[in-house]
């Protein structure tokens, strides 16, 4: 029985973690001209994308995939419940990733700027030699932190059926009335991916540091 | 790349003609003259909030100057006028810049913080880069730490870093902003010593400084600045022991009472 239950909540994984890096990539790359445009000379560049992040940021996730899934997807766009899902996280990512990687720049020493102006590197080679890798280095942990938060919002996807864990617990729980293994056992697995996502950033943060300790 | 406009000895390289600075309504720089000839070592001494960083920031049009003109070998660049990515290579390939802070990419070898800007701006392969950088490095009695992290190299290492990095791309005109500022006595010796080193084989260099032996013992000439303003500007010597003006004879005054 015990292992019925975890075969059967274990064939979710793969879908929750699709998700979450399906999410996080896209945000974690979308975020990156957001935040430019946030930080841009011309106003209505800044307005735009401000009131863009704001809203992305203030509806909660659950109302975005209802009205990605349920609005566009009815009326206007053919989508599954997992390209919605991967759409709304990730642009919900793209918004939260905007903000970190906001803070980020800030931490940058003004001086890196000038060094490489001075030194007059073409503007891409100041951002992929100079600022990137540092900019990088400050918004891993917080990346890292957020994509552990995104894992556990996929478990939204399972309201738009996206048959990922959440979901997988849901109808296991039906099926089988052991409810409270079911959801011991789908929240185990969250801690497993959590625990493993957590193990490789440091790894990475500790490798990254290592080198360029102050 | 090579040089044809090779400028000798003696023969004009920078000129500033009535240049201003303001940031909103605040006037940092009210009409600097200055002519600095090749192979010159001037040294800009002044109180603080005197306009001294923002002028050489100036020159390399790190701040664009509000009114004025700059000349740079061959290259002339009004207030207001729009500089191509072409012109604003050529000036600035001629002007090497050395911060207060260093300013070194912490995240960049030793080599590789030298080695970048030769192959990002004058398209250097690495290996002639990294020639090229071990060479300054040796220069300025680093060879050893090119593998390092800057991180791990002291203040004075730093700085050393920092002016081959400036070197690398065959200045004509390097910029100091209080190199030594932010050193001990000590390692801020190390880094005179370089800068001594770099004058003596006729480097042409503006040194805004508070180290006053150096500007009075290297420079050929120095300049004093209060208020946006050059106030008094002349033989070092002269300069130092004699000042004119008032203004000069109180900001010196303070600095030989410390």
């Amino acid at each position: 029985m015990m292992l019925e239950i975890l075969q059967s909540i274990a064939s979710g994984i793969p879908l929750s973690i699709a998700l979450t890096i399906v999410a996080f990539v896209s945000g974690a790359v979308l975020g990156m001209p957001l935040c430019g445009m946030r930080a841009s000379n011309a106003q209505p560049v800044r307005v735009l994308s401000g009131a863009l992040v704001l809203t992305l940021r203030s509806i909660p996730p659950i109302v975005w995939l209802f009205f990605i899934f349920f609005g566009l997807g009815a009326d206007f766009i053919q989508i599954s419940p997992f390209e919605a899902a991967a759409l709304g996280l990730g642009l919900i990512t793209a918004a939260n990733m905007a903000e970190i990687y906001r803070g980020a720049l800030t931490a940058i020493h003004p001086g890196q700027w000038e060094a490489a102006a001075a030194l007059n590197l073409p503007p891409l080679y100041r951002f992929v030699d100079v600022i990137g890798p540092q900019l990088f280095r400050i918004a891993l942990p917080s990346g890292a932190t957020y994509a552990i938060g995104l894992l556990k919002d996929t478990a939204i996807a399972s309201t738009i059926g996206v048959p990922e864990i959440a979901f997988e617990a849901y109808h296991t729980s039906q099926r089988t009335f052991h409810s409270l293994d079911v959801y011991a056992v789908a929240g185990l697995f969250y801690i497993l991916i959590s625990l493993s996502l957590a193990a490789l950033t440091r790894w990475a943060d500790v490798k990254l540091r290592a080198r360029v300790a102050r | 790349m090579s040089d044809s406009t090779a400028i000798r000895r003696g023969e004009p390289l920078l000129r500033l003609a009535a240049v201003h600075k303001r940031f909103g309504t605040h006037e940092v720089l009210s009409g600097i003259d200055l002519r600095v000839s090749a192979g010159e070592v001037v040294a800009i001494i002044g109180p603080s909030g005197s306009g001294k960083s923002t002028l050489l920031r100036c020159i390399n049009q790190l701040e664009p100057p509000t009114e004025g003109r700059v000349l740079l070998g061959g290259v002339a660049v009004e207030a207001g006028q729009e500089l191509s990515r072409a012109e604003l290579t050529q000036l600035r390939r001629s002007v090497g810049m050395v911060f207060q802070s260093f300013n070194l990419f912490p995240h960049l070898t030793v080599l590789r913080n030298v080695s970048l800007a030769q192959e990002r701006v004058i398209g250097r392969s690495r290996k002639e880069a990294d020639a090229v950088s071990m060479q300054l490095l040796s220069r300025v009695g680093l060879a050893d730490k090119a593998q390092q992290y800057p991180g791990r190299c002291s203040g004075g290492q730093q700085q050393r870093i920092a002016i081959a990095r400036a070197l690398a791309l065959d200045p004509k005109l390097m910029l100091f902003d209080e190199p030594t500022s932010a050193l001990d006595p000590e390692l801020g010796l190390e880094v005179l010593a370089v800068m001594r080193e770099l004058a003596e084989n006729g480097m042409t260099m503006i040194v805004v400084t508070h180290e006053m032996h150096f500007a009075e013992s290297v420079s050929d000439r120095v300049i004093v600045m209060a208020d946006g303003r050059i106030i008094e500007e002349g033989p070092s010597a002269e300069v130092m022991r004699n000042p004119k003006t008032e203004r000069a004879k109180r900001f010196l005054q303070a600095v030989n009472d410390r």
